[in-house]
């Protein structure tokens, strides 16, 4: 190339960042992707099984329960997130100045705890006998709970610990979308006589169309990888993990559980690469959702 | 009581006064303008009319009924937004038809009236389109349509013209005054630029600092301003200012002693000390190069002065001139009538001036 | 900035709801970390009937549970190489990417684009996929346990990258062509003047990094396997196990301690914290 003095140091900048952007993104992507066709206990020689890992992973019964469980939790928990997030976003743009912030400030601050903690307080406030939750329940003369042992009520029980976290954060990027809907589109549409109801649905909900479905997305990638919260809640270790009978079990927990539980570096290639593919078909349709949605 | 009725209407926000006891009355189909520099309180009337904003006191009342506490959407006003506010995500015919959707109007009733809207305002190739196909005039029009389509009692119109370039501007204000010739209806249009309120206004309110300066017609306020602001707002080019000394003043005439050097006698009745200062306003065009050796009238008011600047703008022409206390005045005048540089002399018949004190406040009385 | 929640204001029902709501809220979202605090300072034992747990009681009894925590046990330690892992990470995400962005906003060079593009890509692929080769290729390096295998896996960070790029692509390149008249050399023009300017989005990456950095918890996990590797969130870990045998007062002032720098960092840094994420909503 002529010129290959003239982009010497571009290159030399980058170099870092390319460096190691291929030792640990690229290669670790081939890596596993090769791996996924291996059975390798990180001590012998892998073995090359083809399609093997794949077909058992999809044949088994953990695979199909964290799933199930994905596909219930994100069912529930993106809208109510996202409902909630936004809610929380028209409150707070309703005020202003120093309450705005310190509003605003307060609903951000679970986001803010690391997700040990989160899991700590609320462990507490399920606890069984002393726990928050129960103490209030038996106020009331209700019957004490054991959210987080009893497997019908722990899916909620940590969608109610996601909605907590996650909707300060979707809120914040919302808040950030409303401001830029320009004031006088409300004002005119009061002087038409729409009412507030009428105002949120015709003009804010179209004009955030773009930032909600940013919001969207994001959420429903995190989501397909949840793994802090059940993990810590269920107080999960290599050896047994996924809360009573599972209920709590979910992909990546269930990927981790088997590379450093079991030993199975292949089979938990192979599942990461089923996750990776969920995740892009799911991404896809809800783009292809969008351009239909846009066309119309 | 006249159509719209406003009395001593207050504003302030938090200590901060806006509007002070503004009293005005409006009649059935006229065309208002409220004219004034930035910040004098226009935008802030009009939107009390229109129930964006609250008065802190006095009343604004609609064919005699107090709308101050009346719902914005009720009161029988429609306003036209600066920024036109149209809903960019909604067609035009969407955008049109919002207030009447959502006041959930049957859908025959909608179509109607906004096809007729359409109609007046030339959109009805346009009604599917979105705002962000549309050019500045388009859009202006379709928030026109917005406001027509509710058939207020009284329009209202914030600046609309103040984003649209020169030669648009002036083709919409000759569509506006149609519209009005059309509808009849009551409007009142908010603006900055007093050339666009002389040319629409029927009347004209000049205000100033939250006050209302002057409200009439727009020759009158021309002719026979109330004070020196409006003297020197309204009337492009500018109003000249003369300072000067009285030198006698009684009920045979006023005689000062001209800043810019000489005398001059004015037909005023006015009661002046001696020594007390005033300025004396003439317009532009009402000054002519004196040439050499021509002879003048005895009342002539008369002044020279260097030729600092000339604009020289095809049909016509301005001198600007600078005078010996350091001011300067413009006069309009035919091309060559003089070169940069030269010492001229101005004249203008006494009866001409108009006279203002010292606080501005515009003298009148026949001597 | 009006919302449609505002134009109401003779309502006062409305406004009474939403301020009724809004402290509501406030409480659900705040009393949790404020319990944790009156746990800490109170006396241990206290049955919760007679002390609810409601606002702090003990001054003495919270300091020294703190001090026991911090002479006793390894938690200073981890509180140290959680703080190392952060600060290291910071630099480095910071002077790698700015000198990647730099070059990415401001020049033109063969394959810009497709490099860029697969670097963004890389921010769709969720981590589930590279962790465990990442984890594999780490214990190859032999870099398993140590603070080279915390930090470095973690440094070419995408995000990063991205909005630095934003950031960098707003300074005027006319300000680059003075310096480079002036005789700068390309990595000065970098050092002198680009990073000066984007200053404020050094500052948010940072605290955002420092915060991702601190609350990491799947990575330290399996990569530290001595306990004088632990960071600060696998030590609490270890206090929250059944088998710590600690009371829950204890559990819960190692649980407090942990949470003080990221609590610390978003009170002094809240709007830049906020600017950043909603930054990166819209413009994504």
């Amino acid at each position: 190339m002529r010129h290959t003095r003239h982009h010497l140091p571009h290159f030399l900048m980058i170099l870092p960042f390319l460096l190691l952007f291929g030792a640990f993104f690229l290669y670790p992507i081939l890596s596993g992707f090769y791996y996924s066709f291996h059975d390798w206990n990180g001590v012998r020689e892998p073995v090359y099984v083809g399609l093997e890992n794949y077909t058992k992973l999809l044949g088994s019964r953990d695979f199909s329960r964290a799933m199930w469980n994905l596909f219930q939790y994100i069912a529930i928990t993106v809208p109510l997130g996202l409902t909630v997030a936004f809610g929380l976003a028209l409150l707070v743009d309703s005020f202003t100045g120093r309450w705005a912030n310190f509003f605003r400030n307060a609903y951000f601050l679970p986001v803010v705890l690391p997700a040990f903690l989160a899991a700590t307080i609320w462990r507490w406030i399920y606890a069984p006998n002393f726990g928050l939750l129960n103490m209030m329940l038996g106020w009331i003369g209700a019957e004490p709970v054991s959210f987080l042992n009893d497997t019908d009520t722990m899916l909620y029980a940590l969608i109610a610990v996601d909605v907590w976290v996650s909707a300060g954060f979707n809120m914040v990027i919302i808040l950030a979308g409303l401001k830029n809907i320009p004031a006088d589109l409300y004002e005119a549409a009061r002087l038409d006589g729409a009412s507030k109801l009428q105002q949120v649905i015709h003009i804010t909900l179209p004009m955030l169309a773009p930032v909600m479905f940013f919001v969207l997305t994001y959420s429903v990638i995190s989501a397909m990888q949840v793994f802090d919260k059940p993990w810590l809640l269920t107080g999960s270790s290599f050896s047994e993990y996924g809360g009573r009978r599972g209920a709590l079990l979910f992909p990546v927990m269930d990927m981790m559980g088997r590379a450093f539980g079991g030993v199975q570096f292949g089979l938990a290639s192979a599942y990461g690469f089923l996750l990776t593919l969920a995740i892009i078909l799911v991404t896809a349709l809800l783009y292809a959702l969008r351009s239909w949605s846009n066309r119309r | 009581m006249a159509f719209l009725e406003i009395k001593s209407l207050c504003k302030s926000f938090e200590a901060y006064p806006v509007l002070q006891d503004i009293d005005l009355s409006i009649e059935k189909g006229e065309f208002v303008v409220f004219v004034g520099p930035s910040g004098c309180g226009k935008s802030t009337l009009l939107r009390m009319i229109t129930g964006l904003e609250t008065p802190t006191s006095g009343t604004i009342a609609i064919e005699d009924t107090v709308i101050n506490d009346v719902d914005p959407a009720k009161r029988g006003t429609a306003m036209v937004f600066q920024s036109y506010a149209l809903y960019p995500h909604m067609t035009v015919f969407e955008n049109i038809s919002f207030g009447l959707r959502m006041a959930h109007q049957p859908k025959a009733l909608i179509r109607e009236r906004v096809e007729k809207a359409a109609a007046i305002l030339r959109l009805e190739k346009l009604l599917d389109r979105k705002p962000g196909q549309l050019s500045g005039g388009q859009k202006q029009r379709v928030a026109i349509g917005r406001a027509i389509v509710r058939e207020p009692r009284v329009f209202l119109f914030d600046e609309p013209l103040s984003n649209l370039d020169a030669e648009l501007r002036v083709q919409m204000r000759a569509e506006l005054l149609e519209l009005h010739e059309r509808l009849g209806t009551t409007m009142i249009y908010v603006t900055h630029d007093q050339v666009e309120a002389m040319t629409l206004a029927d009347k004209m309110v000049v205000m100033m600092g939250g006050k209302v300066q002057q409200y009439g017609r727009p020759l009158d306020l021309y002719d026979d301003p109330d004070n020196k602001f409006v003297a020197g707002f309204v009337g492009s080019p500018k109003m000249n200012f003369l300072s000067a000394r009285v030198v006698t003043a009684g009920p045979e005439g006023l005689r000062v002693d001209l800043a810019a050097g000489g005398a001059a006698s004015v037909p005023l009745a006015a009661m002046l000390a001696p020594g007390a200062r005033v300025d004396l306003g003439l317009r532009p065009e009402q000054l002519s190069v004196v040439a050499a050796g021509q002879s003048l009238p005895a009342d002539a008011v008369t002044v020279t002065g260097r030729v600092a600047l000339i604009e020289d703008l095809g049909a016509e022409s301005y001198l600007h001139l600078h005078l010996a206390d350091d001011s300067r005045i413009g006069v309009r005048t035919v091309r060559h009538a003089a070169h940069l540089g030269d010492e001229v002399r101005v004249a203008a018949p006494a009866s001409a001036v108009l006279v203002f004190d010292d606080a501005g406040t515009r003298l009148r009385g026949r001597a | 900035m009006i919302s449609p929640l505002s134009l109401a204001p003779r309502l006062s029902v409305w406004i009474v709801l939403k301020w009724a709501i809004a402290l509501l809220i406030a409480v659900i979202t705040i009393f949790p970390i404020w319990w944790m605090v009156n746990v800490v300072f109170s006396l241990p034992g206290e049955p919760v009937s007679i002390n609810p747990r409601l606002w702090p009681t003990s001054l003495s009894a919270g300091l020294d549970k703190i001090e026991m925590i911090f002479t006793q046990t390894g938690y200073l330690r981890a509180y140290g190489i959680s703080l190392a892992y952060a600060l290291l990470t910071i630099l480095g995400v910071l002077f790698i990417g700015s000198l990647a962005a730099f070059e990415f906003a401001l020049f033109d060079f063969p394959a810009k684009r497709l490099i860029f593009g697969i670097v963004m890509l890389s921010l769709m692929v969720p981590t589930a996929v590279t962790i465990i080769p990442t984890y594999l290729l780490t214990s190859e390096l032999g870099w398993l346990n140590s603070m080279q295998g915390l930090v470095v896996p973690g440094l070419a960070s995408a995000f990063g990258l991205f909005m630095l790029v934003q950031f960098m692509r707003a300074i005027p390149p006319d300000m680059i062509e003075a310096a480079r008249l002036d005789g700068a050399g390309h990595f000065q023009i970098y050092w002198h003047v680009a990073l000066p300017l984007c200053r404020n989005a050094l500052i948010t990456l940072a605290i955002l990094t420092f915060m991702q950095t601190w609350g990491n918890y799947m990575w330290p996990l399996i990569i530290t396997t001595s306990p004088e590797m632990y960071t600060v969130g696998q030590v609490v870990g270890l206090f929250n196990a059944p088998l710590s045998h600690q009371t829950v007062d204890v559990v819960m002032t190692a649980n407090l301690l942990a949470a003080v720098p990221p609590l610390l960092f978003f009170l002094i840094f809240q709007r830049k914290i906020v600017e950043g994420i909603a930054m990166s909503g819209t413009k994504g």
